[in-house]
């Protein structure tokens, strides 16, 4: 080994602390960077694996009745190349421990094995036999949520008739990744699942012997959606088609694409901003460590070394650093990507798991590491290595300052001289100071936006939960009802207010935009429901006009003034034209409101209670839910609270899962780079705090002038950390809006206060450590180097 | 009245690092005078500077006694070695070692911040003739003035003692008699002790006694009768 090499390997020794501490924030970003790449490729490949492999459809319809041969007319339809027919079959399930009414959407199966699209995958047990007609597979969020498994018999109503249902098996489909119940935003799997039943078997319980009233379609590769659509709605009109949709609109599928949109959003904001982050900080780091080598590169050139041998040299030290953080942040990333993926899987109910990490992942992220170590250390060789030999070698001259507007205000403040020191150090290397600054407010802007997502989240489940559901309970009716329904539900003891609410699936469009969504009524005296815009504040019902959500009306390109052609999906497919009256901000949701007149105008059903908002007395809680379990006209019954918790679950389980092991990782950069910073400051002030030891300077006194260095920095570095992470969230935020919901910039204090306490504490920390530097100082080693 | 400043009984002082030691120091003898100008001499690792560095309560002998005044400095903790440090003793060392950040001035001030009885900073820079460049960085004066800020700066405190590591060794002659001239002036004002480590065999001539070393002892103490003044050095 030549003895340059030597040097690199003890020089790498001796500064472990300091490389290790480079490597740690350079492993943290390349480990978000390789979890963030994985968790996401990995989820997206293994639903189109499993998509693929169970051959999720790509056209749904329903229908209210068709017979069996409307599959064959589908498959004929041009780009069509697979059809398929179902029942599907809402029931009510007979727990009788349960207070709450369970339910489950019964879909048909061919117990022949004939299916080719949806294709269930068995977790345990069989697919249902013929001619056994109670005979179901359960999926498997269900099966777990209630401990249900293969022998377990239950009886239900179907149909309004009650018949014993045996389990046989547990499965999964595609098209039920997420089993949303009517009414409900997220899915319960304690209360809501889906069995798969044996055609014949649903066809007997349903009277619909050789009919359907679902379809499911493959598309050839290349074929037109909107074509295929078009011509199925066409097929379907005379038998209450409801219209057909692609698997954008398919909730199953929305659903999970809104959670993984979501995590792509983290995908992409994230990693790049770590990344850009440590490169930062290790071009600061790095460069400042290696120019104290200058006299050291000055004696190399002596000797007759090239610019470009020192610099390689200085090189191959920065790239061993990176090399070590690649490493770190493989593992890490690995480890962590792939449990994270797992815990992912099970939150989706994935059956398969892809675990995909391409080879291009760690190139990707050893490159940065290695770019990033190598800009820093290149930058530092380079200041040094441009110096003749002789003067590489003496001493630097004596940094020139000159008394500044620093300085005229020192003086009027009456500094010490150790005040002195303080504030000109910072005044005479702006940049450096200002690179300081910006390295913790950068580190504390990413804690502030990766913090703020979590309020942002509640904020939301708080204003759509507390101010715009008032209510205790919500029921969904099987169809819509007239008023009788709701005095028959204000009868019930307990029950302290009722109001409808109608919702009508419709399709509005706007020159070539079409979006379908639910149109909701509720009537003008409403005190449960209010549309809340984003401050919070009750907008009102504009009178015969709609009021659309932003989102949609944004989807739509519609502002207020100007009409959307509104066509009602099912029911009498009334078409009309109406003007948009207002917008509201919302959080959650896509929708559009009408008053009850409006969507009376369209519905023509004289029933305007779709679903009923109940405002109950708690302690007569119970009685109300079994009263309405035993309402055969009740579809869903929805509770407000445990919507809410669900929500607050799955944003848990789905973005906080992720944010938590972000806002490690910025705690981590943070800590590194006010650390950094410190250390270095440490070792360029070294002599003159030596200094100041032999002048008779305690070494509290002395640790002041670094500390007090720090303090100021990361005082400085607070508002400008604050404003980083106000605009870092922002951006986030709007990178983030999905289908689902959106987020609103709502942090809370405890946020502001828990990312300055962060940069506080590691700049403590920092202090602690400086401090005991200062301790151990050794001034006349100090000294001596210099002499 | 007893004149004695320092009293070094069998002083040692032994370097470990890694498996190699290296006695520095190995039983040191001396007593110093209060008002004496002492200079040292001896080629480079022959102790000067260890010894030094001890006196100045920089640095703790292996082993052996020290006393100043009625201090014993061989008993006393870090903390109490630099209250001994920040009453006592001014450093000047080859290199001046100013503090790039503070003027000339606030280089002085840094000392009389922290001391008991300090002459005005303005007063310390009149007696080494800077006055009039008191508001001057250290990068914008030439280095027989940076080390002239240095003297003000240890004579400031008006210290009992100043120690001083090849206080010209970065001059020319005619700035090293100056600061010479201003030290020896110290010496003669406030009745300083003043100890001189030096390679500068000319210096020896303008102090009271020479302290000769070889192989960490003192192989020889040479007295002078008559001291020169500075200016009459031959360098």
């Amino acid at each position: 080994m030549k003895a340059l090499d030597l040097k690199l390997m003890r020089d790498l020794w001796r500064m472990r602390g300091q490389a290790l501490a480079i490597a740690v924030v350079l492993a943290a970003a390349s480990a978000t960077f390789i979890l963030s790449m994985g968790v996401h490729r990995s989820l997206f490949d293994t639903r189109e694996l499993y998509y693929s492999e169970n051959n999720f459809g790509d056209v749904f319809a329903s229908m209210t009745r068709a017979p069996r041969s409307v599959i064959d007319q589908v498959a004929k339809i041009e780009g069509v190349q697979q059809a398929q027919g179902s029942i599907l079959q809402y029931a009510i399930l007979d727990f009788p421990d349960r207070v709450e009414a369970v339910r489950a959407l019964l879909q048909s199966v061919d117990e022949r094995g004939r299916d080719r699209i949806n294709l269930v995958t068995l977790k345990s047990g069989r697919m249902p036999a013929l001619n056994q007609p109670g005979e179901v597979v359960v999926d498997e969020p269900f099966a777990l949520a209630n401990a249900v498994g293969p022998g377990d018999e239950f009886d239900a109503i179907i149909y309004g008739r009650k018949q014993r249902l045996r389990v046989v098996g547990i499965g999964l489909a595609p098209n039920y990744v997420n089993a949303l119940a009517p009414g409900d935003i997220v899915p319960d799997d304690t209360r809501f699942g889906v069995f798969w039943m044996g055609e014949g078997a649903l066809e007997a319980a349903t009277d619909r012997t050789e009919a359907i009233n679902a379809l499911s379609v493959k598309l050839q590769r290349g074929a037109s959606e909107a074509d295929v659509i078009r011509a199925i709605d066409r097929i379907l009109e005379p038998y209450g088609g409801t219209g057909a949709y692609g698997r954008d609109n398919h909730p199953s599928h929305v659903f999970l694409e809104s959670e993984l949109d979501q995590l792509e959003a983290m995908v992409r904001i994230f990693p790049p901003v770590f990344l850009l982050v440590a490169t930062f900080l290790v071009y600061v780091v790095l460069g400042r460590m290696i120019l104290t080598q200058r006299s050291l590169i000055g004696l190399f050139k002596a000797f007759g070394y090239s610019d470009a041998a020192v610099v390689w040299h200085y090189l191959k030290f920065a790239i061993a650093i990176a090399i070590l953080a690649t490493i770190l942040g493989t593992i890490a990333g690995i480890w962590m990507a792939r449990s994270l993926t797992e815990l992912y899987a099970r939150h989706y109910h994935f059956p398969i798991l892809r675990f995909n990490l391409a080879p291009s992942v760690f190139l990707g992220s050893g490159l940065l590491a290695v770019a990033s170590a190598a800009i820093g250390a290149v930058s530092g060789v380079w200041s040094a290595a441009r110096l003749v030999p002789a003067v590489a070698m003496s001493p630097p001259p004596p940094p020139i300052y000159r008394a500044g507007a620093v300085e005229r205000i020192g003086r009027k403040a009456g500094f010490t001289a150790i005040g002195h020191m303080i504030v000109r150090h910072i005044a005479r290397w702006p940049t450096r100071s200002a690179m300081t600054v910006g390295g913790v407010a950068l580190s504390m802007g990413l804690l502030f936006s990766t913090l703020q997502f979590i309020d942002s989240s509640k904020f939301m489940l708080e204003s759509y939960f507390f101010r715009s559901q008032q209510q205790d309970i919500s029921v969904t009716f099987t169809e819509a009802r007239n008023e009788d329904v709701l005095y028959e539900l204000a009868q019930m003891p307990g029950v302290l207010r009722v109001e409808p609410v109608r919702g009508l699936s419709v399709e509005m469009s706007n020159r070539n935009r079409v979006e379908r969504t639910a149109l909701e009524a509720v009537p003008p005296d409403a005190k449960l429901i209010a549309r809340i815009d984003q401050a919070g504040n009750a907008i009102d019902m504009p009178p015969g006009g709609l009021m659309l959500s932003r989102q949609l009306a944004d989807q739509l390109d519609v502002e207020p003034g100007e009409n959307v052609y509104v066509k009602m999906l099912g029911g009498r497919r009334t078409e009309a034209m109406l003007t948009v009256g207002a917008m509201v901000d919302e959080f959650i949701g896509n929708r559009a409101y009408a008053s009850p007149s409006t969507i009376e105008v369209l519905a023509r059903d004289g029933a305007p209670a779709g679903a009923a908002m109940l405002l109950i007395d708690a302690s007569k809680r119970a009685d109300i839910l079994r009263d309405l379990k035993a309402m055969p006209t009740v579809l869903s019954i929805g509770d407000r609270d445990l919507e809410m918790a669900r929500f607050e679950q799955m944003i848990d389980e789905n973005i906080n899962t992720m944010i938590v092991f972000y806002i490690g990782f910025a705690s981590a950069i943070a800590v590194g780079v006010v650390y950094n910073s410190a250390r270095i400051l440490f070792s360029e002030r070294a002599h003159e705090l030596a200094t100041l030891r032999v002048l008779g300077y305690h070494r509290f006194e002395v640790a002041v002038v670094l500390i007090g260095e720090i303090a100021l920095l990361v005082v400085a570095s607070l508002p400008v950390g604050l404003f980083t992470g106000y605009w870092l969230a922002q951006l986030m935020l709007r990178m983030f809006g999905s289908d689902l919901f959106r987020l609103p910039f709502a942090p809370s204090n405890a946020t502001y206060a828990e990312s300055a306490t962060v940069v506080l504490f590691a700049a403590m920390l920092t202090a602690i450590v400086v401090a005991r530097r200062v301790m151990r100082l050794d001034m006349v080693r100090v000294l001596k180097a210099r002499d | 009245m007893d004149r004695s400043a320092f009293s070094g009984r069998d002083l040692r002082k032994i370097y470990v690092t890694g498996e190699t030691e290296v006695h520095a120091l190995r039983g040191v003898d001396f007593d110093i005078r209060k008002g004496e100008i002492l200079v040292l001499l001896g080629p480079s690792g022959s102790g000067k500077s260890t010894l030094l560095n001890i006196v100045g309560g920089l640095d703790r002998p292996t082993s052996g006694t020290l006393h100043y005044d009625q201090i014993e400095l061989t008993a006393l903790d870090d903390r109490d070695l630099t209250r001994f440090r920040r009453a006592h003793i001014g450093f000047i060392f080859q290199f001046y070692n100013l503090i790039p950040s503070l003027t000339a001035q606030e280089n002085v001030r840094l000392v009389t911040d922290i001391a008991t009885n300090p002459m005005d900073p303005a007063d310390a820079l009149e007696l080494v003739g800077l006055a009039d460049r008191r508001h001057h960085y250290p990068a914008q004066l030439s280095g027989g003035e940076q080390q002239r800020v240095a003297v003000a700066r240890a004579i400031a405190k008006q210290p009992g003692v100043l120690l001083c590591d090849e206080p010209t060794g970065a001059l020319d002659s005619k700035t090293g008699v100056r600061v010479l001239e201003t030290l020896e002036a110290a010496n003669r004002e406030l009745d300083t002790t003043l100890l001189i480590i030096t390679h500068n065999a000319g210096i020896a001539a303008m102090a009271d006694r020479v302290f000769h070393f070889l192989d960490g002892k003192i192989a020889r103490i040479e007295s002078n009768t008559h001291r020169i003044h500075p200016s009459e050095i031959t360098w």
